[in-house]
């Protein structure tokens, strides 16, 4: 695990990109969102409800993701947020700009991917 | 399962946010920890151990409190959208759109003003005219169902007179014979001599059906309306009307009852009518008394003397076709039966409501139609304005997308700007249309019926504030949508510059320049051939010298004046009295003079000539006249003589012809010495010798051509009457006006003297309703002009700003000052061109519908089409000049540093 700060400042240059992936092919709540990053980076990368939440916020504000309340039967309503046209569009250039980010990274530092 | 939505709570109660907001979070929040605390259970902790784990998560970083303040802090009142109904939202948006657009139009204070003055002359012409198309066209006549009220006449057109007036014998036929009708009833001009209370005054009045104002609907201020048994000779009862008993009689209800002198004999005030009472008028005849019709047995049965007019009131679910077929069909019949003076004459029914108004309706549609084009090139210069300022707004724009500003929000944030600024512009556009309205009902006819009802009503405001919001919403459209539309990333690398976007924002402003050169254009087209017609109906000759001439009416008492020898004796003595007075050149007594009556006209037998059949009889105009007369009017004599003070009862009863009538009975001959008399041959009237010729004067219509005219001696008739004088001065006509009245009042001082004018005014309102609608689209016009020059410099200017630098680069490279201005006047030329171009093919199509507007020339005439874009390039060279001179100003190194 990186050091707490490096942790959060990479957090920050990236979280919207993995917000926007996961709410890219199906709406999402808040706590299935901060599963599913902490699952799929196997626990390297953990959001708390303290810095999960007020990112949503901020990317429903800017128009990249819309959150709903929706009712199921026999649950309490939830709020599942989805990938706005914007936030398509954003999400597009944000994956191109992380693959140059990486690949020039790599090229510096000579660290090379299988 | 703990509760954690009281722990949420506590860590967002420093953030201030609306109730329902922080509902909402709490619920999300809470169900997040729930779903957490469930999953930590799983892991075999104890309840106590699970529900620590949680709080702990939710200060970990202790970020909750300052994160949501960053989020939340933005636009607090937007945060209650989130879920929440849009609808409730909408005026909270509104008013923040409202209070931020006003920040933004108090910011840039010459743009705003520059934007409102074009907006409100725009909004203001249209409000203006209008309130003058609502009053005369769109208002429903002040009487009872007024969409059932027709006018009936007769159709004599064989004869030049498509809708006649029909003769009493004939009124009362169809009275009796129609069944479609709910009564009918007719009316016939009548002066009358007030005297006996103060001075002596001539009054237009008319002789009414009794039934006629019940018919109507019309309900008295005081008094009653006239019964059907006073409509029968002998009875001398009178309605006056509101001005009138206001004027005379201060308004007195005691009034009625009481008896008036009217032409010598004693009538009695049965009522007052209020001012909204209008019958149908030539030229500007005011009913101020009404008497009844009280046909005398001989009238009753007259059907050769046509002078009636009549009103009838449709049954209910009676449609005009079956009103109009009936009455056809009972004028076929009337013709069978009475051969000899109804053959071919039918019956016509026209709308009430079209008869008043009918003959302003194509002059106020154009000139609505010329408004409505005048706002849209406020609309296109505004629009422009807009543009021009999108641009310089687009780093503020690119800043609010950036911040996270929803791009709808931002749209309707532009129009609720740009439908202030029109708002605004609409209420100073109502203050221009009050002064506007207060010059322009002066200018329309007098014989306008409804004009004196133009005021800015409640209709008219509602009208304002509709094309106001309109208005906005048109011209902010295209800047709102460009503004809302543009690439976020390029404006941002532009770095502020206007090229990119700035592509498509020129293309817009340069097509709002076209679209208003081509407007501009029609509209000159428009007023351009209203004006050159205008000259050609000044030009016309009238027939008559109309300088230099004053007019007025001395209507004789029948009573007082009842045989040719006293009015002679008046006349005379009259004459010679105003002979003598300083400044008078000649003077004469005169009938009906041109252009102030309609009426008189019959037709005659000429010796040696057989009749015609009845239905091919022609007309000819008839005039009494005295001694004198054609040359105190300046009406040219072609042959023979005048007539003179010798011409009597009791020598050769005489006659004066005009060229006219003189080719039409006596082509090949010399009319002199031939004799016509009144009616057919058989008529006992007596044979009256031509002793002269004169030219054609235009007597009931300036426009149309002359009508055969012939000119009685008043010495040499037994009842018709002179009722005019003209003078001829050698000074301002109107300043011997009192001297010749006083010597009126010197032969009689109970005479009375009316309508004291001068014939050149006379003339001019022969043709004021042309004056009226080419005066009009001329202001239009030249306000259009003025707006698309203002819009072509605008858009000019701002090129030239734009294009500092590339100027400045082709001067470093040795561009002289002259390519430069070829370059940028070429710019400018070519818009004007191609808006011209447009214009050019649209006028050529739009001004047929003014045909009928104008006289003497073509809708096409190449010399306005030539002039005119003559004129627009002239001014659209101007406008592009001025911006293209500072053009080569611009110092090389000063646009090479520039950005």
């Amino acid at each position: 695990m990186a050091s707490p700060i490096l942790d959060r400042e990479l957090k920050k240059g990236s979280a919207e990109l993995l917000i926007l992936s996961l709410v890219e092919d199906r709406p999402r709540h808040g706590y299935d969102i901060g599963q599913l990053i902490e699952l799929r980076s196997r626990g390297t990368l953990r959001f708390n409800i303290a810095s999960l939440y007020p990112l949503l916020y901020r990317l429903e504000k800017r128009g990249w993701i819309r959150g709903r309340w929706v009712e199921k039967s026999g649950q309490r309503r939830r709020r599942y947020y989805r990938l706005t046209p914007a936030g398509k569009k954003v999400l597009a250039k944000q994956r191109d700009g992380w693959v140059e980010f990486v690949e020039a990274i790599s090229r510096i530092t000579g660290i090379q991917y299988a | 399962m703990p509760d954690f939505s009281n722990e949420i709570r506590k860590r967002l109660a420093g953030l201030q946010l609306s109730a329902l907001r922080e509902h909402e979070i709490v619920e999300e929040l809470s169900q997040h920890l729930e779903d957490q605390y469930e999953q930590n259970l799983r892991g075999a902790t104890t309840e106590d151990e699970a529900y620590r784990a949680v709080l702990v998560s939710l200060d970990e970083s202790d970020l909750l409190g300052p994160e949501l303040t960053r989020v939340e802090r933005q636009a607090p009142e937007d945060s209650v959208v989130l879920g929440a109904e849009r609808k409730s939202n909408m005026f909270a948006d509104l008013g923040q759109d409202i209070r931020y657009g006003l920040r933004m139009l108090a910011r840039a204070p010459a743009f705003t003003a520059i934007a409102v003055l074009a907006l409100a002359l725009g909004i203001g012409a249209n409000t203006a005219i209008f309130s003058v198309v609502d009053a005369i066209l769109l208002r429903p006549l002040p009487y009872k169902d007024p969409g059932h009220l027709v006018v009936v006449w007769e159709n004599a057109t064989h004869l030049g007179f498509p809708k006649n007036t029909p003769s009493a014998a004939n009124f009362l036929d169809w009275q009796k014979q129609n069944t479609v009708f709910e009564g009918m009833g007719a009316f016939a001009e009548r002066s009358f001599n007030l005297t006996g209370v103060g001075e002596p005054e001539r009054l237009d009045g008319r002789r009414v059906s009794a039934n006629l104002f019940d018919l109507l609907g019309v309900k008295p201020i005081v008094g009653r309306t006239f019964v059907a048994d006073e409509d029968k000779p002998g009875t001398k009862v009178a309605l006056l009307n509101e001005s009138l008993w206001k004027r005379r009689f201060g308004g007195d209800p005691s009034v009625i009852g009481r008896s008036l002198a009217l032409n010598g004999e004693s009538y009695t005030v049965v009522g007052v009518l209020p001012n909204s009472v209008r019958l149908p008028a030539f030229g500007n005849w005011r009913d101020q008394v009404w008497v009844p019709l009280a046909f005398s047995s001989e009238e009753a049965a007259d059907r050769g003397d046509h002078y009636l007019e009549v009103i009838a009131r449709m049954k209910p679910g009676v449609t005009l076709q079956k009103a109009k077929a009936e009455m056809e069909t009972i004028a076929a019949r009337l013709a069978q039966e009475y051969p000899k003076y109804n053959v071919r004459i039918g019956a016509v029914v026209n709308p009430l409501h079209e008869e008043i108004v009918g003959n302003m309706k194509p002059a106020l549609l154009l000139l609505l139609g010329a408004v409505a084009f005048v706002l849209l090139i406020a609309c296109a210069n505004v629009a422009n304005l807009l543009l021009a300022r999108a641009a310089v707004r687009h780093k503020e724009i690119a800043l609010r997308l950036a911040l996270g500003a929803d791009r709808v929000r931002l749209t309707k944030q532009l129009l609720v700007e740009s439908v202030m600024l029109s708002l605004l512009g609409g209420v100073v556009g109502l203050g221009l249309a009050y002064a506007g309205l207060n010059i322009l009902t002066r200018f329309i006819p007098a014989d306008v019926a409804q004009a004196e009802t133009i005021s800015i009503d409640a209709k008219v405001l509602v009208f304002t504030l509709a094309v106001a919001v309109v208005t906005g919403l048109v011209f902010g459209l295209a800047p709102a949508s460009q503004a809302s539309h543009f690439n976020l990333n390029d404006t941002l690398k532009e770095g502020g510059r206007d090229s990119g976007a700035g592509v498509r924002g020129k293309r817009l402003r340069s097509s709002l320049v076209i679209a208003e050169v081509a407007v501009s254009f029609i509209l000159l087209i428009g007023a351009g051939l209203l004006i050159n017609s205008f000259m050609h109906l000044r030009n016309l000759d009238p027939g008559f010298r109309a300088d230099h001439l004053l007019a007025l009416n001395v209507d004789l008492s029948e009573v007082k004046y009842s045989d040719n020898a006293r009015r002679t004796a008046f006349f005379d003595e009259v004459v010679r009295r105003v002979q003598a007075l300083p400044g008078v050149r000649s003077i004469a007594v005169a009938g009906n003079l041109p252009f102030t009556y309609n009426g008189d006209s019959m037709g005659i037998a000429v010796e040696g000539i057989p009749d015609p059949p009845s239905d091919q009889w022609p007309d000819v105009i008839y005039r009494a006249v005295g001694p004198g007369y054609f040359s105190t009017m300046g009406i040219p004599l072609v042959r023979g003589r005048d007539f003179n003070a010798r011409d009597t009862l009791d020598t050769t009863i005489t006659v004066v012809v005009s060229e006219k009538t003189a080719k039409h009975y006596w082509p090949n001959d010399d009319p002199i010495g031939k004799r016509l008399k009144a009616g057919a041959t058989t008529s006992d009237g007596p044979w009256r010798t031509v002793i002269g010729v004169v030219k054609d004067v235009r007597q009931n219509d300036f426009i149309a051509e002359p009508k055969m005219q012939m000119y009685l001696s008043y010495r040499q008739l037994k009842s018709l009457m002179p009722n005019a004088l003209v003078v001829r001065t050698a000074v301002d006509p109107l300043s011997v006006a009192s001297s010749v009245r006083n010597a009126i009042w010197a032969v009689d001082k109970d005479q009375t003297v009316a309508n004291v004018d001068s014939m050149e005014h006379i003339v001019a309102g022969a043709v004021a309703r042309q004056r009226f609608s080419m005066l009009l689209l001329a202001i239009f016009a030249s306000l259009a002009l003025i707006l698309a020059a203002v819009g072509i410099y605008g858009v000019m200017s701002y090129s030239v700003a734009q294009q500092t630098r590339e100027i400045g680069i082709r001067m470093a490279l040795g561009a002289q000052r002259s390519d430069v201005l070829k370059m940028t006047i070429g710019q400018g030329l070519k818009l004007v061109g191609m808006g011209v171009a447009i214009g050019l093919v649209a006028a050529f199509v739009l001004t047929r519908v003014m045909a009928t507007l104008l006289f003497g020339i073509s809708a096409t005439d190449p010399v306005t089409f030539v002039s005119i874009s003559v004129v627009l390039i002239a001014v659209a060279l101007l406008a592009s000049y001025i911006p293209a001179l500072r053009a080569t100003k611009v110092d090389p190194m000063v646009a090479l540093r520039y950005q």
